[in-house]
């Protein structure tokens, strides 16, 4: 139970971030409105295999990494060279790309936070941090030699476990800072992201650490990206910039992303006892589920009762709703409606990062957590680009008799869907993710006013 | 006798490219390395890598362990020449 009194405060960030050398590079584009989507020439190179070309990919190369192969021609990245001197050797023989990258912003983070040796080594210290898959890039090739060519298992490495375990970045995390806390993964497919965050936000909370390092990682891997090709959910036909286009009439489907988002949490007053600078803190956080059997359709009932549980012990008043907004046909619009249930017909903008670098699945909800504190920082609203057409008709939900929400067709919203960048006071953000099976996750933070 | 220890030497200079290549070894360390140089005392090498150091042996030299030898398999640089030599034969028998 939460330790009355007790609150969580966000000290420090860090990540990987499509198109961007880092977390500077990425406040300034993401402010600029500008789209950090690629047509990715290894899914073009797949020519008719593949239906949808178009990522927020990260290549090894932009990350500062060089990837060492045990025979040329050969895919399988049997290690990492960190060209910048970040990561040591003996991190990297345990890591695949999503756990460096998870490394990186670790210390980034931690960085940002000040947090001294002690501090970070302590018993009172947790890592929190998850990814949507597992190591695919690893196993595949693993597999491959296995049961096509006949290989003998020890010619995948003996580090195949330890480089595709489901909580492989949070314990390569854990042995780079060498805390001595809690060392876990929350898996929730893509509200993985905040799930992670909002699970060592209790950890805190509750009394249990008093810092930890938390967040979602997602490794650039097309082995993850024809999974969602398959399924036929992935936007196609348009410039990789316009791509992703969530709320807008015309989407048909996300932009399937990669990327990393670290944070670091400390609880409030330590953070305050020292000069620590914050960046927000976190008012509240409350997950759920559907209920309804559905893996996939989004579940208006199950948005309602996630508000409620938000709103329970804080108050919530929001100036922006960072939304989940994906671009998929259906969902979009079931979870604008649901927060125009919850807040009402104005007075907030509803900001969804998603448009500008499409959708990091396991990383979605922890870097759009990052964007949610830049926008406090900032005091500007993220916009919600290409959503150019918002449909003037109802949508077919909307129209059966069952339906409890709103009746006006999203064209009606347009004032809270802005599609650039806008100055405005911003105290409070709430930050929504869904993902398959029904999961859904809130987090509310403030501005240290 | 001659063409034994001309074997070995050989053996021993594959052996270093192949280390060469594994990051986890400090290639401070591979510097006067012997056959009596323990990948584990001398060369703080994680255990986790002697498997992986095999495999890459395996492939270099063409040739294939027994996982009997491998599980047997001690940590000094000789241990593995000893392996690799007699992989060698086995194969030409």
């Amino acid at each position: 139970m939460p330790v009355p009194g007790r609150r969580v405060a966000i000290v420090g960030m860090g990540g990987a971030f499509p198109d961007c050398s880092g977390l500077g590079e990425f406040n300034e584009k993401m402010f600029a409105g500008k789209a950090l989507i690629r047509e990715w020439p290894k899914a073009v190179e797949y020519n008719k295999q593949i239906r949808s070309t178009v990522s927020g990919y990260i290549t090894e190369a932009e990350m500062g990494l060089e990837a060492i192969y045990p025979i040329p021609g050969v895919e399988y990245p049997e290690t990492y060279v960190d060209t910048l001197g970040r990561i040591p050797d003996i991190n990297l023989a345990t890591a695949d790309m999503g756990s460096v990258w998870a490394m990186i912003g670790a210390k980034e983070s931690i960085e940002m936070a000040g947090w001294t040796k002690a501090e970070t080594e302590s018993e009172q210290t947790g890592v929190v941090i998850g990814s949507g898959g597992g190591g695919h890039q690893i196993l595949r090739l693993a597999w491959h030699g296995f049961f096509e060519l006949k290989k003998k298992a020890r010619l995948a490495g003996s580090h195949t476990v330890d480089r595709t375990m489901a909580y492989r970045e949070a314990a390569n995390v854990s042995c780079l800072i060498r805390n001595r806390g809690v060392c876990e993964s929350i898996i929730s497919a893509c509200a993985t992201g905040l799930g992670n965050i909002g699970y060592a936000y209790r950890l805190i909370k509750f009394g249990l650490q008093d810092r930890a390092v938390a967040g979602g990682v997602e490794g650039t891997a097309l082995e993850t990206f024809i999974g969602f090709d398959a399924m036929m959910v992935l936007s196609r036909g348009f410039s990789p910039a316009e791509s992703s286009r969530p709320f807008d009439l015309n989407r048909n489907g996300f932009v399937c992303s990669f990327g990393a988002g670290i944070v670091a949490l400390e609880e409030y007053e330590m953070a305050k006892a020292r000069g620590a600078h914050i960046y927000a803190v976190i008012d509240d956080y409350f997950n759920n589920s559907d209920g309804d059997g559905n893996m996939f359709y989004p579940s208006s009932d199950g948005q309602r009762r996630l508000w409620e549980g938000l709103s329970a012990n804080v108050e919530i008043k929001p100036e922006v709703v960072k939304v989940h907004g994906t671009a998929t046909p259906v969902g979009d619009i079931i979870e604008l409606l649901s927060v125009v249930d919850k807040l009402g017909e104005s007075g907030y903008h509803v900001s969804a990062p998603k448009s500008q670098f499409g959708h990091m699945l396991g990383a979605a909800g922890s870097v759009e957590l990052i964007t949610a504190v830049m926008m406090l920082e900032n005091q500007k609203v993220l916009p919600c680009i290409n959503s150019d057409t918002l449909n003037p008709e109802l949508e077919t939900f909307q129209k059966n008799p069952n339906w409890k929400g709103s009746l006006k067709p999203v064209s009606e919203y347009r004032h809270l869907i802005p599609k650039e960048v806008i100055a405005r006071e911003i105290n409070q953000v709430v930050c929504l993710n869904y993902g398959f099976g029904g999961t859904n996750s809130a987090m509310a933070i403030s501005r240290d006013i | 006798m001659e063409n034994e220890e001309l074997e070995r030497k050989e053996i021993l200079d594959g052996l270093l490219e192949v280390l060469r290549t594994v990051r986890t070894i400090d290639p401070a360390r591979l510097e006067g390395i012997t056959e009596e140089t323990d990948f584990l005392t001398d060369m703080d090498t994680p255990s986790t890598e002697l498997i992986n150091i095999a495999a890459k042996v395996e492939q270099k030299f063409g040739v294939e362990f027994e996982d009997d030898d491998i599980d047997d398999l001690g940590s000094k640089v000789k241990d593995i020449i000893n392996l690799i030599i007699k992989a060698k034969a086995r194969a030409q028998e």
